[in-house]
């Protein structure tokens, strides 16, 4: 279990495991400073310097500090909040009016949502925001007797308001609002400083279901999700595999570590997924030639695009988990090259990428780089048409 | 269904009563009833055109006013209580025709010949000596030959029962004296006999394969920009209002606001027993012509929003493979460069089948999964539906062409302006009361949309 590695010069005190044997490993952070070497893979380091001047920069600036506790998402708070319906009804007549406000302006300027979706957002928050039982078109129910009823709410109807600018004025995404994001059959818990899972990825899932399906043995091994984040793309995995084989995620990031080991826990997969912090394979060195199937959503936006992104996204998601160097590669190809070393005979990896130019430089480098190492590689569109993952499996 | 049949009943009786000029003795009483009477003909003369169609009622009334002697009515000492007996006689002998036309015409649209000539059929299958050796097939037939004996017993009864009524009517007629305790069985018997016609007509207006379960109404706007979309949401409401007042569990499960009023388009999901069997009649293109309230100029405009009903089927019960090369499925999140760039709540799911070019899309669930999930449910659901309208075996066999131009056929108009009437095109049932029917108050039409679909069934299977 225990997984040791050596952290460069840095002051990164590791205390590994509690005495129950689990898999979750604490890591105390004093310094962000020298971070970007740590995460900067070998590869990295062939490479130019603005990128790992500009990763070391926007990670140590923007990423949050490593809170105590995760936050817990409103849907899974107590409804305590009695408030009339009357004036439910008041705030939501206000969030649509501010909604509908912004028109098309988000759109033109970043490519954001436009009022229509930011009024599904706002159903969905007031969904949340309810005691289960509470059917949400009462929202629309005119008439004495409703406005005069009382419901009970998550937070206070004060805290909606304050929600609701911040998602309008400051652009906060709509699932770090609720603190959670709707992800295949999943619901999970989210928060700044971990990325948010995006639909996309969604399909990782169906690709390893796929492989699976026919292959008992990569079944019943080990499997790894690198840069987990929200242990989306783990906890989907896991399920996959109904029941059979392990999945080990990891991440750099200790608030990512704690908001995925929280949704494992909800998902009741303590004994399937193990969470561990740490970069990329650095926590994997006791599975080296061992595993069944690598996946992962590493960042590979370009260093550039970075100033350009929708705001919900720019300014509010994790660096780290968004910026992938100059070309956006540097983590594709150091996964590429671990996944070498890493998988076993008949191992089985997935990557997302950028779309379709850095999935064809990915096949290019399999093909130079690792001749013989992969078969079966590939790009796989996604939803859109994209070809958003890159495939292969180890000879 | 009594609603149709009332009035026009009711209006022959009515203005035959009317029509009989007050006779000296009894004047009072006379004017009292040709009070009611009057009452009674400016309600029903408005449903008069059903009224031509009619055969003439065949009891004659003259009869009934000679058959109570002038003297028993204008006796003081216990007038009030003979005159209630008359009133209620009367209205007694109008109830009882009016159930007697409507058995007959139950008993010759639920095909009693055809149903006895089944009962042959089935029997004689039931008496071959081979019958037991396929068990299964066996089974299968007896449930038929239970059902069809049922219905051909339910039909007699109703004949039976009526004609006990008419009796007893015919007797107070011939006798010179009013038999309370005949007349009270009389009433009973009427009384018992309509709900049981009422269930009877239930079972079998609404014996479709889906028209038990609960329903899906989409409401998309026409065009005709800002008018069109008030009036899907006016649309909306209407159906909430309906499915609220029939206690149903009615829910919003997708609304997509209009620019600057109404909506885009919104999805209401409706639980109950029957839903969809009672609302599936309201599919179609719904008209509006009123003064617009966005129109600058205040003139007259015309709209148009589309209703879409399907059966909200559980997902086990639907039975259909449909080969993924006939879909073409498309997310709204395309175009741009996705993945980690774009963080948008578009999970939005559109499939279309390929083959009849039918289409739904699902953006009420907060994952594209469960969209696509949804969204193919619906599909299936729709193609079902319209398989079973088509008579098609197969979803293979159900003719695109055909869906387009039906789907989308004009079926109600709602004027506003310059008078006030709601129409339906099919039916031709129409009301003025335009605002209970913009309340919900959806009876009437979907009544006499039901009994229109059964007429016409019948008429084709003959």
């Amino acid at each position: 279990m225990t997984a040791s590695y050596r952290l460069s010069s840095l002051c990164i005190t590791t205390s590994i495991f509690s005495s129950h044997g689990t898999r979750q490993m604490k890591v105390r952070l004093t310094g962000f400073g020298g971070l970007s070497t740590f995460i900067r893979p070998p590869l990295h380091r062939l490479k130019s310097t603005p990128c790992a001047l500009s990763s070391s920069v926007l990670f140590s600036s923007s990423s949050p500090p490593a809170s105590q506790s995760h936050q817990v998402p409103l849907f899974l708070r107590v409804p305590k909040y009695a408030t009339p319906v009357s004036d439910l009804q008041k705030w939501y007549s206000w969030a649509s009016d501010l909604a509908a406000s912004v028109g098309s302006t988000f759109l033109v300027s970043d490519n954001g949502p436009d009022s229509s979706l930011l009024c599904r957002e706002l159903r969905w928050l007031l969904e949340d925001a309810l005691q289960e039982d509470i059917d949400p078109s009462l929202i629309h129910q005119v008439g004495v007797n409703s406005a005069q009823r009382e419901v009970n709410l998550k937070t206070g109807i004060e805290d909606l308001y304050k929600l609701w600018i911040q998602r309008i004025e400051e652009r906060r995404p709509f699932q770090y609002i609720v603190g959670c994001e709707h992800w295949r059959d999943l619901v999970l818990c989210v928060q700044e400083g971990v990325l948010i899972p995006r639909p996309e990825t969604e399909i990782i899932i169906d690709l390893v279901a796929d492989v699976i399906s026919s292959n008992r043995v990569l079944k019943e091994g080990f499997w790894a999700d690198l840069g987990t984040g929200s242990g989306a793309i783990a906890i989907g995995t896991a399920r996959a595999l109904g029941g059979c084989g392990t999945v080990i995620a990891t991440d750099l990031s200790p608030v990512a570590v704690k908001v995925a080991s929280f949704n494992v826990q909800r998902y009741g997969l303590q004994g399937v997924v193990e969470v561990r912090e740490g970069s990329w394979f650095e926590p994997l060195k006791d599975v080296q030639g061992k595993l069944a199937g690598l996946v992962s959503n590493p960042p590979y936006i370009p260093s550039e695009n970075i100033p350009g992104l929708q705001a919900e996204v720019g300014r509010h998601e994790p660096k780290l988990a968004l910026d992938g160097g100059v070309d956006g590669m540097d983590h594709l190809l150091h996964l590429c090259q671990g996944a070498a070393s890493m998988l076993r005979t008949g191992g089985f990896f997935a990557l997302e990428t950028n779309g379709e130019k850095q999935s064809k430089l990915i096949l290019d480098y399999m093909e130079k780089e690792h001749r013989g190492t992969f078969y079966n590689a590939k790009a796989v569109p996604d939803f859109a048409g994209v070809l958003r993952f890159v495939t292969a499996f180890r000879v | 269904m009594e609603v149709l049949f009332r009035p026009t009943n009711a209006t022959a009786a009515a203005s035959e009563l009317s029509l009989k000029p007050p006779r000296s003795g009894c004047l009072v009483h006379r004017v009292n009833q040709g009070l009611v009477f009057l009452h009674l003909k400016s309600y029903y003369l408005r449903s008069f055109s059903f009224c031509t169609l009619l055969p003439p009622s065949s009891h004659s009334f003259t009869s009934a006013i000679h058959s109570v002697p002038d003297s028993r009515v204008s006796e003081e000492v216990s007038s009030d209580s003979r005159e209630w007996a008359l009133q209620d006689f009367y209205s007694l002998r109008r109830d009882v025709e009016i159930v007697s036309n409507r058995v007959e015409e139950i008993r010759s649209s639920a095909g009693l010949e055809q149903l006895e000539r089944e009962l042959v059929d089935l029997e004689l299958k039931a008496s071959d000596s081979s019958f037991w050796d396929d068990r299964t097939k066996a089974q299968k037939i007896l449930l038929a030959l239970n059902d069809v004996k049922d219905k051909i017993k339910q039909l007699s009864d109703f004949k039976t029962q009526v004609e006990d009524a008419e009796t007893i009517i015919k007797l107070t007629e011939e006798m010179d004296s009013v038999d309370g305790g005949l007349l009270e069985e009389a009433t009973d018997i009427i009384k018992e006999l309509n709900k049981a016609l009422d269930r009877f007509e239930l079972t079998e207006l609404l014996s479709g394969p889906y028209d038990k379960e609960g329903a899906v109404i989409s409401i998309t706007a026409g065009a005709g920009g800002t008018d069109a979309q008030d009036w899907a949401d006016m649309l909306l409401r209407m159906y909430m209002r309906w499915g609220e007042k029939q206690r149903y569990k009615t829910r919003i499960v997708e609304k997509s606001m209009g620019e600057e009023a109404g909506i885009k388009s919104a999805t209401i999901e409706l639980e109950g027993r029957y839903a969809y069997g009672y609302i599936s009649g309201e599919k179609g293109t719904h008209r509006i012509v009123r003064q617009s309230p966005f129109n600058a100029k205040g003139l007259r405009q015309t709209s148009f929003s589309g209703v879409e009903v399907m059966p909200l089927l559980p997902e086990e019960s639907m039975d259909v493979e449909i080969p993924e090369e006939d879909l073409d499925i498309s997310f709204s999140r395309a175009g741009g460069k996705g993945g980690q760039n774009v963080n948008k709540v578009e999970t939005a799911v559109r499939i279309t089948h390929i083959p009849t070019g039918v289409t739904v899309r699902c953006t009420e669930e907060r994952t594209q999964l469960a969209n696509k999930i949804k969204a193919m449910s619906r599909l299936k659901a729709k193609l079902l539906v319209i398989a079973e309208e088509q008579r098609a075996s197969e979803i293979k066999q159900i003719r695109g062409d055909v869906v387009k131009a039906e789907w989308g056929q004009q079926i109600r108009n709602y004027v506003f302006h310059p008078y006030k009437l709601v129409k339906d095109v099919r039916t031709g049932h129409e009301t003025s009361d335009i605002i209970s029917v913009m309340d919900g108050e959806l009876e009437h039409f979907i009544k006499a949309y039901l009994r229109y679909k059964y007429t016409k069934s019948s008429n084709g299977e003959d």
